[in-house]
Formats: structure tokens, C-alpha cells, sequence
């Protein structure tokens, strides 16, 4: 025991040099920056806007005396990003890689996040949208396909996402061409390039590296002003006589708010390494062409650009409600059809509360989710016209069958089938889950390393645990731990608490 | 060879056992945290490391499923049924070294099969449609009626709640969300890892806190542990055929783009018990329960490098990352790497024998450490558990919505256990319920419903569904009479 008292108290005062080193606070008397600044990126390491931002950073680093560092925040096509920027303070040290698919992202989502909260600094590169096709279809050039499309009367595409870019340059075509054009959602630009290399479709909607290393790809048309240099061969769309100029651009932004000084600086950045000759190589490797634009021409064309997405999106029936109201809030339906289905269950048990055992509660709660998710598909609204398949098909045949196999056990449930559930320590469980909750109410507000120790100790101490210097040990312990493997070694960063900071 | 590979081999496959036990990191996820580092290497020991840690993160995820019940990956949701069940008969050590056999033997089979034959298997991988994906996801499904146990009514229910779950969020032709109760973190449905880390350890250890005494027999349990420290040799041969069958499965499965490890894991699982001997032990700690879905995770490993490196098409999360790394080295994945760059292609051959060599290796020395964990006393492990689990979900998005999921989850395992519900089909309806509804109507768009059974491939998998759906049920019927 003695070797853990020495343990555990060296482990505490690990601890707290721990919180002396986080909460330390960075000196932010000299002038700007002063300390590394972030970007962060909407997707995983290894998509072309983090591969872009890295190689951004790395030649930054000629210009700025701060290192710029990358943090991934992938999930719903980038709103989490967006997000994560907006939760930060407007110092200039946090900065977003942006796309051109933000446009639709904050179209079509709603949420709390929209294209006004933020500044945009440069766009940095542009990648034109082009039009694959297999060299087994035959297709020679873009006419031969919108020759082939008028003789067939309809025609259709393919590519990852619906109101994606790649759809919305799909309608873009179709509008110019003439094309009684049919989109088919692949899901995802892995899925749709197999498709192609099967010939499955005449046409698909892409990027130009989307055909590396595949021989049996062939590019029709780019959607830029001049033919790209790493691809002197493929002719682009103005010069088969369609002014088509549609590309996923990629550069950076700050939130709103940000001071003149960081704004200016960082822009000065960023136009250095645009000039580069380091990047513009770069830029041709990817099959992609150097695009600076400063803040604001890059803001003028967002907002036109803003403006044409939704026109598109519209004309497509894709920016409409989806789901009507129903004749009361969702949330009081939820509630009516509990208490209904409360109300049959003491129907069935003849209205005595010993009889209303767990299991057949459980049972209610599952035939209560099949009636609820089922009456939602009905709120549903699917535009006409397109060509899918309705959304409510698959979640109607869930929940269906979870409603025949619930009221199926409900029934075994009353002939006594099943044995009843013996109950154990129902208040020690309590307990456990209690202080887990306050600990996950906690951690926003006192931060991980400063709630974890106490959760862990009252965890050992509730589950009847008494040895002091070994709960002091594991409980400080594994914060210490967990500095190291997470903070250090993953660079992941853990919340350090609104209250503190 | 140079030294430089053999050091990066060593280093990869520390990693991905990291990775793998660490609940929340997915190998993809391992594979993407390593890949900046590798931005400053030469191409060959950029995709030697790579590879070491997606190869060694899958193994890795089997430890924790044997442990505490909470696969540190999703490819190690199977390795649960059987694993964690000798962990608690006091066998730790018996799921361990099975689980570290069979997925070395796994990788083997799979780099074997990947240098072989990846010419014709690239075929494989073209010719499945959206018809087949949805077979397969079908095919995948069926395990729920092995699973089941007692009452296959509630196996149901479980597996369509799970089903049901992951119709929230993006629907998959239009771009609105469904179901998210006006709430946008769930705009993008339920985030998959936090569900699993909440469904299978939180779920648990609420259960075992309320019913085991486990708190009080933590001395016996110990005993049992050093008593059956060592695996007979004669029970690990018995499972060679076994382990052999299931690599090839896990590797055919692989290698078509998309599908993915985890159901090669489950299909694995379903084939061994309705071949057994024993299928009565299977959920009660059995070996070969262990040792089927462990040698087809890591059999999808080389399976998944086919298209890759054939097709320059990504098989799995994982080689999608890896495309990112070879992009980066200026290298184009696809049939030419072969021609250009012979030397990195057949390099990264003999690496992948060697990465699975040296996790063997590292495998058992490894297992005593695991072992002292199983042997701390649950009082202690039980809370650190929980924090860790809270990490692990908290880092994929860095979002404490997903905390709460996860704690959510964990109350909704809870309470499936307490009624007599198994868990393992609600996450096998959230893995597999996505593939299924987004190839059903991609399919429907396409065609129509007779596609599905006059194209081959679609009609012998669901001909295979449903014989293992059905094939349970039957027995049973079968047997019922003679007991009585």
C-alpha cells in the first residue's frame, strides 16, 4: 500500500502541473499571430481540400513566422466544421477551408450556420467539373453525346449526391445542351466511377483526376475557360461552342468578426503563397489550375454563385419542404400515441399496476417507435417529377414488421411465455448512472480533465471501492493517460470547459 | 530489403493495436491519423506503415471485444458473441490467442489471395451492382436468425429497431433529413461508432453493476484466469479448416468495393455455426466462434487492397485513405501501377507477410498485458471504462452530442438486456441497414424487382440468404419432436 501512496501522489501532482501547462493561458500581449493558427478542414485526412490546406501550410510556413496547423472536423458535408469555426472566438487564429459545395450544403440544411457568418480571405485553386465516359461507349466528343441524347430523346448521367455540385453541373449541361437529361444518384464518387468502368451510364459528372490511372476513362469536356496544362489534349466545353464554366473552387475563410489586422495578414499570407511557384506545380499535379482571388472578388463570386445554386436547386424541385406539418406538433403525436398505447396495455392487464410489468412496457415502447416512425412517413412531400424511389418505402417495411413482431411478443408476453425479469440493484445502477449524467452535464462547462478525476472517484466509491491511494492513483492516473495518448500522440483536443476559458 | 520498411512495419503495427483497442478509433480512422506523418517519407514506407497499421487496427479491435466487451473496432462486433463469453468463464487467455491466430492466418490468406489472384477477383469487384450489394447486405442480415437464441421473436424486434434507427437522417436520393425531430446534430442520423461504444460497453456494465455478483467473485475469477493461462496447442489445430474457410470469405468479401469487413466478419460467423459440430456452443464460448469472424476481418484486408491496387477504386474506408497517400507520392493507383512501379507493388507484397508476422509476434507478448487488465478488479475497471468510452466518442466529431449518444445507447442496451432482447442486432441492422435501402432503390431506379433474381450473383447470394435464414428455423422444428 505504501508504494501506492507514493504513486498516487506522484500521479496527482502530474496532474497538476497537467492543468497548470492547459489552463496556463498563452501570452497575448505581442502583436499578431503569436501563436500557431489552425484550419480546419470538412473532410478526412487525405480529401483534396486537406491535402490542399497541408500543402497551403507547409509553404506558408516562408511566410509567417507561425506554424499553421490542420484539424479534421469531418460530418454532415461540413456543417460540423462551419460549426466548430463559429464556436470559437474571432481572433484570427482559427481559420476554415472552404468549397464550393458549401453553397448547396447551406442551402439545402438547415441549420444555425449560414454563408453571412463568415469572411472570406482567398480562393486558392479551382478543379473544373468534367464530363467522363467510358471509351467503350463510343463517344468521341461532347457533341456525339448530345447528338446521341436528341436521338434518344433521354439521356442519363450519373454521379455521387443529390443538389450535390456534380448534380447541379448536370442540370447546368442539360440547360445549355438541350438534353432531356435523367440523373442517377450513385452515392458516391467511388461507386460511380465502377459504374462507369462497367459502362454502365453514357456520362459522368466528375473531376479530371477522377480518371488517374484508369484506362478505360475517358474525358469529353472540362468546364473551364482554358484547357488545363496537365491535360493539354482535353478540350473544353467553349470550345465545342457551350459557355459552360463550372469548377469546385477551394480557399479559405475566417468568422465574421475577426480584426482588420489578423484579416489582412492572413490574406497577405495566403496571396504569397499563391504566387509561389511550388504551389502553381502543385496545382497542375491535382489537374487542377491555379485560381487566386482576393476577398472580394472571392465574396462577389460567392454570392453570385449563392444566387445561381438555388436557382438551380429550385428549378430541380430540390429546394422545396420536405415534410409537411401535421395537424398537431410532432412532439404532442409522440406524447398521443404513448399515452394511447399506455392506455391499451392497462386495458389488457385490467387496470392494475402490478400487473404492468417491465416486459410489457417494453413491448408498448416498441410498438409505440413503429407507430410513431410509421405515422411520420406520412408527413413526407416528394417532389414529382424526379426520378426515385419514395423515401418512406423502406422506413414503412421497418416499421411495419416491428410493429407485427412487437404486438407478437406483447401477446407471448401476456400467455406467460417468457420468464418474468428478476430485478437486482436497481439503486446501485441508479446511482452509477446519476453521477454519469452529471459528469456528461459537466463537461462542457468545468472541461474533461478537470471532471473526469471526480466522476472516476465517485465511480470507484460508489461501487463500494475504499482504498484511497489506489482510487487517487487509477483516478488521476488515467487523465494523465489520457493527456498523453489523446492530447499528445493523436492531437486530439479534448474540451477544456466554457468556464475556464 | 532496407532497414527503413522493417522499422516502419514495427511502428505500424504498434499503432493499428492501438488503434484497434482503443474504443471510437476505427482502423479508417487510425489509417487517417497516420497519413500526415507519412506526407515527408519515400512512397514505399509510406504505404509499408499504412497498410501495417489498417492490417494490425483490425486485429486490435478483437482484444476489447474479448476483454470488456466493447469492440474496439466495428469489424469486432462478432468477435463479442463468443469472445467476451470465455472471458467471463475465466478463459480470457483462450479467445486471445485464438482470436491473434486466426487473424494472422486471416492476413496470410488475404495477401496470398491478393498477389495470386487479383487480376480475376478485380472482375469480381466490377461485376457486382447495386442488385448484389443489396443480396449481400440481405445475406448479412440472415445471422440474426443464428443469433437469436431462445427467442427469435425478440432477435427480430432488436435487429428492426436497429434497422429502423439508421433511417435517420439523409435520406438517400433526396437531400432532406428524415426523423431528426427538428434536432440538426441528428440531420446526418445516428453517428455509428458511439452507438456500438454505448450499445455493447455501457450497456454492460449497467447490466452487470444490477445483476452479477461479479463485484464479489473478482477472487475466483482470478484463479480461473491463471489456471487456463495457456491455450492447448490440439485445440488451436482443430480450428485450421475453419480459419482457412473463413480468411477466403473475409478476403471474396473484401474485395468488393463498398461492402467491407464487418459483414465479411458476420457472413464468417453464420457459416461457421451452421457447419459446426457444436453449434450449441456458439454464444457461449465457443473457439471457433472467435476464430471465424477474426480470420475474415483480416482476410478483407487483402481483399480490400485488390481494387485498389487493380481498379485504383478504394474497397473499404481504410484504402480510401490509402488512395489519398499514394495521390500525395505522385503515384496514380490502378493497372499501371503495376507496370510503373513493380518494385512498390511486390515491396508492399513481402511487407504485408512480414506486418502479419510481426503482430503475432507483438500479438503475445501483448496478451499478458491484456491479461492484468481483465484481472483488475471490475470496481476499478468499471468507471475507467466508462470515461473511456466517452473519449472514444467524443473524438470522431469532437462533439459531446455524440457523448450523449453513446450514454443513450448504453441506457438503450440496458434496458434490451434486462427484457431478454440481445444487442448484437440492433448494430447489425445499423451497419447493414444503409446498404440495404440505398442499393434497394438505386436497384429500382435502375430496374425493377425481377433484376434482383435473373442476374446471377444477386440471385445465388439471396438464394444463400435465405437458406441461412431459414436453415435455423427448421432444425429447430426438426429437433423439437425427437427431445421430447
Amino acid at each position: 500500500m505504501r508504494i501506492y501512496k507514493v504513486i498516487a501522489t506522484l500521479l496527482f501532482l502530474i496532474y497538476l502541473g497537467l492543468l497548470f501547462y492547459l489552463y496556463g493561458g498563452a501570452d497575448s500581449s505581442k502583436a499578431y499571430p503569436n501563436k500557431p493558427i489552425t484550419i480546419v478542414v470538412h473532410s478526412k485526412p487525405g480529401s483534396s481540400i486537406d491535402l490542399m490546406s497541408r500543402k497551403v501550410a507547409g509553404l506558408a510556413r516562408k511566410y509567417c513566422p507561425q506554424p499553421f496547423v490542420i484539424e479534421n472536423h469531418p460530418g454532415t458535408q461540413g456543417i460540423v466544421a462551419m460549426q466548430y469555426v463559429m464556436d470559437k472566438k474571432a481572433d484570427g487564429y482559427t481559420m476554415l477551408g472552404v468549397t464550393k459545395s458549401f453553397l448547396s450544403t447551406l442551402v439545402v440544411n438547415k441549420s444555425n450556420v449560414a454563408i453571412s457568418d463568415f469572411l472570406f480571405l482567398s480562393n486558392m485553386i479551382s478543379d473544373p467539373e468534367a464530363v467522363i465516359t467510358n471509351k467503350a461507349s463510343g463517344y468521341k466528343s461532347l457533341q456525339d453525346v448530345v447528338d446521341k441524347a436528341k436521338e434518344e430523346g433521354r439521356q442519363v448521367w450519373i454521379g455521387p449526391g443529390t443538389g450535390s455540385r456534380d448534380h447541379l453541373m448536370a442540370l447546368k449541361c442539360w440547360e445549355i445542351l438541350g438534353i432531356n437529361g435523367q440523373w442517377v444518384d450513385y452515392k458516391s464518387g467511388p461507386q460511380s466511377v465502377l459504374a462507369m468502368l462497367r459502362n454502365e451510364a453514357p456520362v459522368y459528372v466528375g473531376n479530371p483526376s477522377d480518371i488517374l490511372g484508369k484506362d478505360d476513362l475517358k474525358i469529353l469536356a472540362i468546364a473551364a475557360e482554358n484547357r488545363l496544362e496537365s491535360l493539354p489534349d482535353v478540350p473544353t466545353f467553349k470550345e465545342s461552342g457551350y459557355d459552360i464554366n463550372e469548377s469546385m473552387w477551394r480557399g479559405f475563410a475566417v468568422k465574421k468578426g475577426t480584426s482588420e489586422i489578423a484579416t489582412a495578414y492572413l490574406s497577405e499570407v495566403l496571396k504569397k503563397v499563391s504566387q509561389d511557384e511550388e504551389w502553381i506545380a502543385y496545382c497542375r499535379e491535382v489537374y487542377s489550375f491555379p485560381d487566386y482571388l482576393d476577398s472580394k472578388t472571392f465574396s462577389k463570386r460567392i454570392d453570385d454563385e449563392t444566387a445561381e445554386t438555388i436557382a438551380y436547386l429550385k428549378k430541380a424541385g430540390l429546394l422545396n419542404s420536405y415534410v409537411n406539418k401535421g395537424p398537431v406538433p410532432l412532439l404532442m403525436m409522440a406524447v398521443i400515441f404513448a399515452l394511447f398505447i399506455f392506455f391499451v396495455l392497462m386495458l389488457i392487464t385490467g387496470f392494475k399496476v402490478k400487473r404492468l410489468t417491465y416486459n410489457l412496457i417494453l413491448s408498448g415502447v416498441f410498438v409505440w417507435i413503429s407507430v410513431f416512425f410509421f405515422y411520420q412517413t406520412f408527413l413526407f412531400k416528394i417532389p414529382e417529377g424526379l426520378n426515385i424511389t419514395s423515401p418512406a418505402l423502406i422506413p414503412r417495411l421497418w416499421s411495419v414488421l416491428l410493429f407485427v413482431t412487437a404486438i407478437w411478443n406483447l401477446v407471448n408476453e401476456l400467455k406467460g411465455k417468457y420468464k418474468p425479469v428478476k430485478s437486482g440493484r436497481i439503486k446501485l445502477t441508479g446511482k452509477i448512472l446519476l453521477v454519469l449524467v452529471l459528469y456528461f452535464i459537466a463537461i462542457p462547462y468545468a472541461g474533461y480533465y478537470l471532471s473526469t478525476p471526480f466522476f472516476l472517484l465517485a465511480g470507484f466509491y460508489i461501487l463500494k471501492y475504499r482504498k484511497w491511494p489506489v482510487m487517487i492513483a487509477y483516478g488521476f492516473g488515467f487523465v494523465v493517460f489520457s493527456f498523453v495518448v489523446f492530447q499528445l500522440l493523436l492531437k486530439i483536443d479534448l474540451p477544456l470547459g466554457s468556464l475556464f476559458m | 530489403m532496407h532497414l527503413t520498411p522493417l522499422l516502419m512495419i514495427l511502428i505500424g503495427v504498434v499503432v493499428g493495436i492501438m488503434v484497434g483497442v482503443l474504443p471510437g478509433l476505427s482502423p479508417s480512422i487510425g489509417v487517417a491519423l497516420m497519413l500526415p506523418a507519412t506526407f515527408g517519407m519515400d512512397p514505399m514506407s509510406a504505404l509499408v506503415l499504412l497498410t501495417a497499421v489498417y492490417l494490425s487496427a483490425n486485429y486490435g479491435g478483437s482484444i476489447t471485444a474479448i476483454a470488456i466487451n466493447t469492440p474496439g473496432t466495428p469489424g469486432a462486433v462478432a468477435t463479442t458473441f463468443d469472445g467476451y463469453e470465455l472471458t467471463k468463464q475465466g478463459k480470457p487467455m483462450y479467445a486471445l490467442i485464438t482470436s491473434l491466430t486466426a487473424s494472422t492466418v486471416g492476413g496470410l490468406v488475404g495477401t496470398v489471395i491478393l498477389i495470386l489472384f487479383s487480376i480475376p477477383l478485380a472482375q469480381l469487384a466490377l461485376s457486382f451492382e447495386s442488385y448484389e450489394y443489396f443480396a449481400l447486405g440481405v445475406f448479412g442480415m440472415t445471422i440474426i436468425s443464428s443469433l437469436a437464441g431462445d427467442n427469435p421473436v425478440k432477435g427480430y424486434i432488436a435487429s428492426l429497431l436497429g434497422l429502423l434507427l439508421v433511417t435517420v437522417g439523409f435520406d438517400t436520393q433526396l437531400p432532406f433529413s428524415r426523423f431528426n425531430m427538428g434536432i440538426p446534430q441528428l440531420a446526418d442520423g445516428i453517428e455509428f461508432i458511439p452507438a456500438l461504444i454505448g450499445l455493447f460497453a455501457l450497456g454492460e456494465i449497467f447490466f452487470s453493476i444490477e445483476h452479477f455478483k461479479v463485484l464479489k467473485k473478482e477472487v475466483s475469477a482470478k484463479k480461473a484466469i491463471h489456471k487456463n493461462k495457456k491455450l492447448p496447442f490440439r485445440k488451436l489445430w482443430k480450428l485450421k479448416g475453419l480459419m482457412l474457410r473463413s480468411s477466403v470469405v473475409g478476403t471474396l468479401i473484401g474485395v468488393i468495393p463498398g461492402a467491407g469487413g464487418t459483414i465479411a466478419t458476420f457472413i464468417a460467423y453464420n457459416n461457421a455455426k451452421s457447419t459446426s459440430k457444436h453449434p450449441k456452443r456458439f454464444g457461449k464460448g465457443s473457439l471457433e466462434g472467435v476464430a471465424a469472424p477474426e480470420a475474415a476481418n483480416n482476410g478483407s484486408v487483402g481483399g480490400a487492397l485488390v481494387p485498389l491496387l487493380t481498379l485504383g477504386i478504394p474497397g473499404s474506408a481504410s484504402t480510401a485513405v490509402l488512395i489519398g497517400a499514394l495521390m500525395v507520392h505522385k503515384l496514380n493507383p490502378g493497372p499501371q501501377l503495376f507496370e510503373n512501379e513493380p518494385g512498390l507493388v511486390y515491396g508492399l507484397f513481402i511487407s504485408l507477410f512480414l506486418a502479419n508476422l510481426v503482430m503475432m509476434g507483438l500479438g503475445l507478448m501483448g496478451n499478458r498485458l491484456w491479461v492484468r487488465i481483465i484481472e483488475a478488479p471490475k470496481k476499478l475497471l468499471y468507471p475507467l471504462i466508462i470515461a473511456l468510452s466517452f473519449i472514444g466518442s467524443y473524438f470522431i466529431q469532437n462533439s459531446l452530442f455524440d457523448v450523449g449518444t453513446c450514454l443513450a445507447f448504453g441506457l438503450l442496451g440496458w434496458m434490451l438486456k434486462r427484457g431478454g432482447f440481445p444487442t448484437a442486432p440492433v448494430i447489425l441492422g445499423l451497419i447493414l441497414g444503409r446498404m440495404i435501402e440505398e442499393n434497394l432503390r438505386l436497384s429500382l431506379v435502375k430496374g425493377d424487382v425481377s433484376d434482383f433474381f435473373t442476374r446471377p450473383w444477386s440471385l445465388i447470394i439471396l438464394v444463400l440468404a435465405a437458406v441461412s435464414f431459414l436453415l435455423p428455423i427448421i432444425k429447430k422444428r426438426l429437433n423439437k419432436p425427437v427431445k421430447k
